[in-house]
């Protein structure tokens, strides 16, 4: 707590991204505070310029683990609207949240209610009004549609075997035309025995199949293993 | 003619047809609470009254009704006649009208911000209730309810020794006649003095008792050699007597709860081991969750927690089993049988536990089936006791501290219904 804030810029290529400098010269990343003063699972808050920063912790998140890994494009922006599926306690989800703004808006399906339970804490209690919080089971969009409208961004982290099969039929309902989604492998969810590269590649096949053009792949070494984050465009 | 699409939304449902204009519209009344519930069953494929009211009124315009939850379309059909009704998944109308929600939303009157604050407060108030009816953590009730239950145990023992030895001043021989305490304390809160024992109100009072034996009470009844107690002496054994039988009564009530409650928690686990034991896991656990994610060793010697730690310590034979022993089959087998039953009865606990605490499938009769396979099997493979281990010969440095007497079966024998009997 002790280390002094130097320096805050935006970052070069992420909109909504910042990069915060300490004394020391280390560089961490960081997103504003929709709803200051209140942390949502642990991680810093910097106060510069009048505003307030929330450390984003890549260890925690695998955008943030991306995005420091050189992701090129974020197709998430002020008022974008978002799918995410398993949003979990909420982690990645604020950092959207603070990104996309009062305007913007996510929509956060889990399956787990234990988890769900700390999001509804963290985000909703805490006063983010740009997450709907939806307890449903992305298999089946259909149990959620009258929540969701079209969206630009489909997100899916879900520890689910067929992930990329779940994300392309969840953009089937939901995504607009030109919309974009975002895939979080998770080799060891998806075959503990076969290795990351071919699941990766079948997941990414999957994708291609159902008619996307893939965009981007990084891999989340060093802050997650076996990970990767795809980011696909849907052909119109 | 032709295919009417039905699109669900937190306001309502809409009709649409396939050039994708609303033609008709049912809408909730703008009360959250209303629409949460209606939400709710819609999430469950139930249908609600909105969507049949809809349907009935597009039914002459349409020949076919299109939805994109097949089990919905599937449960209306029952529900609406004379039209087709189709679950279509995703549908592409559907899909454009959730595009274009917003120029739908003029036509209502309705700005974005307005629909997404509503938006917001629905999706929040469905989202509490389900997490509400997901963590209502029955099992830790039922673990207060089985501690409450051996307490209750325990303070029925202590009330009836104490009503014993009072009315033994009285009437000394009626100890050694009755055993059963809730007879006893019967006896004593509704007939009171010696004297006026008699066969016929101790029929009334308890009607299962042989007529030999109400004879024989009434006999010593007359020949007592207690002391003299007035009705103001009696008064207060009759108080305390019928806070005991308020007790009794409430004993059982407390263990038809638990019993209805393992049903709903843990119906494999109660089917396995009956409701009583189930929750005496659950409690020893710490919960159904806790349980679930335990190892079937671990289960195996829930309750024996002492003699593991003290095995573990001293290298000795670990323990056999925990509660699991008051299962009658290992309490009424041999001694050599019952870590074998125990081990197979923990194993298949483990399992009835992750089901209960994950899947919420039925799977006892299956498990159980196999247990008692098993328990067979055990019966015939190890029917005789197995020799005794040749002793050791004579060891030539210092004998080894004296290894721990002998495993597990710290719990006492298991407790019958209630008192003695």
């Amino acid at each position: 707590m002790s280390i002094e804030v130097v320096d805050v810029r935006p970052h070069e290529r992420h909109y909504g991204v910042y990069i915060v400098k300490f004394e020391d010269g280390t560089e961490r990343i960081a997103t504003v505070n929709l709803t200051p003063g209140k942390r949502v699972y642990g991680e810093r808050l910097i106060k510069w310029g009048g505003l307030e920063y929330r450390e984003w912790n890549p260890y925690r998140s695998k955008l943030a683990a991306a995005i420091l890994n050189g992701l090129k494009f974020v197709p998430i922006a002020e008022g974008t609207q978002i799918l995410y599926l398993g949003a979990a306690s909420g982690t990645t989800p604020s950092h959207m949240s603070d990104i996309v703004g009062e305007r913007g808006l996510i929509y956060s399906v889990e399956f787990s209610p234990r988890v769900f339970r700390e999001f509804m804490e963290k985000l909703v209690d805490q006063g983010r009004r740009n997450v709907i919080p939806i307890l449903g089971d992305a298999r089946f969009p259909y149990q959620y549609a009258h929540y969701v409208k079209g969206v630009d961004v489909v997100y899916i982290d879900v520890a689910q075997p067929a992930q990329a099969k779940i994300l392309a039929d969840n953009a089937d309902y939901f995504l607009k035309p030109g919309g974009h989604v975002m895939l979080v492998i998770k080799a060891m969810s998806i075959d503990v025995t076969a290795p990351a590269t071919e699941t990766f590649k079948q997941e990414i096949n999957t994708l291609k199949e159902r008619g996307f053009d893939i965009l981007e792949t990084v891999h989340l070494e060093p802050y997650d293993t076996a990970h990767a984050m795809v980011i696909a465009k849907k052909k119109s | 003619m032709a295919k009417i699409y039905v699109a669900t939304d937190v306001l309502g449902f809409f009709a649409l047809d396939e050039a994708g204009n609303v033609v008709d519209k049912e809408l909730y009344e703008k009360k959250p609470d209303m629409v949460a519930a209606r939400l709710m069953e819609l999430e469950k494929s139930n249908y609600v009254p909105e969507i049949v009211k809809l349907i009935e009124r597009i039914k002459p315009r349409a020949e076919k009704v299109v939805l994109e939850d097949p089990e919905l379309a599937r449960k209306l059909v029952a529900a609406v006649k004379g039209v087709e009704i189709v679950g279509e998944s995703p549908s592409h109308i559907l899909v454009e009208f959730r595009r274009n929600f917003p120029k739908y939303l003029g036509a209502l009157g309705l700005t974005w911000d307005e629909y997404q604050k509503f938006l917001f407060e629905v999706s929040d108030l469905v989202t509490r209730l389900k997490l509400r009816q997901a963590v209502e953590r029955r099992d830790l009730f039922i673990a207060q309810a089985i501690s409450t239950l051996d307490d209750v145990d325990k303070i029925l023992n202590l009330i009836a020794s104490r009503i014993r030895e009072w009315y033994g001043l009285h009437f000394p021989e009626l100890e050694e006649l009755i055993r059963d305490n809730k007879e006893y304390v019967t006896i004593v809160y509704h007939i009171g003095h010696r004297s006026r024992i008699a066969e016929d109100a101790l029929k009334k009072i308890l009607p299962e008792m042989p007529e030999e034996r109400a004879k024989r009470i009434v006999e010593s009844a007359k020949k007592s050699i207690g002391a003299e107690m007035s009705d103001w002496d009696l008064e207060q054994l009759k108080i305390y007597a019928d806070i005991y039988l308020n007790l009794d009564a409430y004993r059982e009530k407390l263990a038809t709860y638990i019993d209805e409650a393992m049903k709903e928690v843990a119906p494999n686990v109660r089917e396995l081991v009956g409701p009583l034991l189930g929750a005496r896991l659950i409690k020893l656990a710490g919960g159904l969750t806790r349980m679930a994610f335990l190892p079937a060793s671990t289960i195996q010697v829930l309750g024996a927690e002492k003699a593991l730690f003290r095995a573990l310590r001293t290298g000795g034979k670990p323990p056999k089993h925990g509660v699991i022993f008051q299962y009658p089959e290992i309490f009424r087998s041999p001694r050599w049988q019952r870590g074998k039953i125990a081990r197979a009865l923990a194993a298949k606990l483990a399992i009835a536990a992750k089901a209960d605490a994950f899947t919420g499938n039925f799977i006892a009769p299956r498990l159980k089936e196999e247990l008692l396979k098993r328990i067979q099997e055990v019966k015939t493979l190890y029917a005789k006791p197995p020799p005794k281990a040749p002793t050791q010969p004579a060891a030539k440095t210092p004998p080894p501290p004296p290894p721990p007497k002998k495993g597990g079966e710290k719990r006492p024998p298991p407790r019958r219904e209630r008192g003695r009997r």
